[in-house]
This record gives structure tokens, sequence and C-alpha cells, in this order.
């Protein structure tokens, strides 16, 4: 009684449904590979409100280490790499720059003030930053910049 | 008996699974992603190194190349009486008489074996375009170091 059906149970699993799994494993492995070298690291969080200037000398970012963020928007607001952190004026940036630089310094990384500025702000809004920057002790500075106008977004979020 | 043997030879045949479907949706969403990816562009760096009128013990051994930007975006070189008018149209993002004067001062700067020295007094109404405009021409010309100066002539 129950022995046939174990039989025809146990039969069937005898041959059994192969999928062939080597395309998909080819599939996935096609997209891995895709992602990982079209995947940039987050360098710095960047503040919509900001649309860079073009320049087509500039490089790619590659070191992410002692950046210390200032976005400049095209009103002349100015906010940390944080950007719902609003820096009121100069003396405000003077500080954050200062805080900044003494945890890269502890740690034994060179930092450099990385200045996001509206390609329409004004350019005393940036020159601020730049001299109470300086104040602070931090003299190399990198402009945010993209390298092509091509594919920009064409107004701020 | 014979019955038996039929049933068996029904099972031995495998059943197929038909997979190219499935590669055609892997193709189409490998495309789909390269295409959409190319749409956000990223961002780059354009590093100057600028020390803030720090007083340099050695006397420099050429005279600094000093540029001006004014409010409207228009590229001036040299001061008083020397100052030359370069580029002017704000709306364009290449400099040719820039690029070509700073080309000429850097040669003349290296063959006199000193670092070139340049001064950048951007108005400060100026759009911050602009004034990358000018440091992307300096970038060209593989001068990394300015100085932002306040002076006026």
């Amino acid at each position: 009684m129950a022995s046939k059906k174990l039989r025809r149970s146990t039969s069937g699993d005898d041959d059994e449904a192969k999928v062939d799994m080597s395309p998909m494993i080819d599939m996935v492995f096609l997209l891995l590979i895709f992602f990982i070298v079209n995947a940039t690291a987050i360098i710095v969080q960047t503040d919509p409100d900001v649309l860079p200037p073009v320049a087509k000398n500039s490089k790619r970012q590659e070191d992410g280490r002692g950046r210390i963020v200032i976005n400049v928007r095209e009103d002349g607001t100015y906010t940390a790499e944080n950007f719902n952190v609003v820096l009121a004026d100069d003396k405000d940036i003077f500080d954050l720059v200062k805080i900044e630089k003494e945890k890269y310094e502890a740690l034994g990384i060179e930092p450099k003030l990385h200045l996001r500025g509206d390609q329409d702000a004004v350019f005393k809004f940036s020159r601020t930053a730049i001299r109470a920057a300086a104040q602070a002790g931090v003299d190399q500075v990198i402009f945010a910049v993209y390298q092509t106008h091509k594919g920009l977004r064409k107004e701020k979020k | 008996m014979a019955r038996h043997k039929k049933s068996k030879a029904e099972e031995e045949a495998d059943p197929d699974l038909d997979i190219s479907s499935l590669i055609d949706v892997c193709f189409l969403l490998l495309i789909y992603f390269l295409v959409t990816s190319t749409i956000i562009p990223r961002e780059t760096d354009l590093g100057m190194s600028l020390p803030a009128a720090a007083p340099s013990t050695e006397q420099p051994k050429i005279e600094p190349m000093f540029i001006r930007v004014d409010a409207a975006g228009t590229i001036y070189s040299g001061v008083g009486a020397g100052q030359q008018q370069l580029d002017s149209n704000a709306g364009d993002r290449n400099v040719p008489l820039l690029d070509s004067q700073l080309d000429l001062y850097a040669a003349a700067a290296r063959s006199a074996d000193s670092k070139p020295l340049v001064q950048v007094y951007v108005d400060p109404g100026a759009k911050q375009q602009r004034v990358i405009d000018v440091l992307n021409a300096l970038a060209g010309a593989k001068i990394t170091s300015v100085t932002f100066t306040d002076l006026v002539e």
C-alpha cells in the first residue's frame, strides 16, 4: 500500500529536472562587474542647491580624505557638507575649518578646503570662505567643478 | 512488464527550461542601466594652492603675472599702463588670449628656472564661473599656485 506510493516518489527523485544555471550566473556576474566599474565611491556629499561651474582641465576626484566641504549657494548662503547646517558668516566657517583641520591633522591627513561654489554666485562669497579657511590655516583649495557642460541639469533643485 | 518500461522511458526525458527569455530580459536591463547611468555627470576637482599672501623668504627671480577679472567677466593682464584687455566674452568657456599669454609666461618662468607666479584680482561682483575659467586656464598652463590679491593697479 504505502510502498507503492513510496516507490513512485523515490523513482521520481532519481531523474531530477535540471535547470542550467550557468547563463544566469554569467549574467549576474556581468551586471555585478558593470555596477562595480560604473560606481563611484561618494567622495563628498553634495548640496543639490549648488550647481558647480565647468572647467575642462579638472581632474577626477580621487582622494576623499581631508576634505573640508563648504557649499556656496547662489544667494551667498554657506552650508557645510551636511547641507542642512547653514554657516551664518565667516566666523562660523573659520570655526568649522579649524575644528575639521585639527581632526584631520590628528590623523596625519593634510586638510584641504573643498569649495563647492555655485556657478552664478558672485566671487566675493567664495573669497570670504577662502579667506576664513586661510585664517584657520588651510590654503589648499579644491574647487568643485564639472568637466563638461554636457548633461548638466539646467535648474537647481 | 511492457507498461512499466514505457513509464520509465517517459520519466527519463529531461524537462527543458527555455532560458532565452531570461537572457533577453537581462540584456534589456543591462542596456537600460548603461544608457541611464551616463546621464548624471560627476563632479571633478580643480585643485589650487592659495598661499594667503604669505611673505616669501626668497626674492622671486621673475616678475609675477597679474590677471584681473572685472564684474562683467572681462579678463585683463598686466598692471597700470601695460594692462591689456584679453578675453571679454563671459559666456564663452574658452579663453584663447589668456591661454596664449599664460603659455608664454610659464615658458619664460621655466627658462628662468623659477616658479611661475600669478596674482589674480577678482572684482567682488564677478561670477564664480568666470573665476573658474581663469583657474582652468592656469591649470592648463600647469600653474597650480595662485594668490588672490585685493590690490588694484
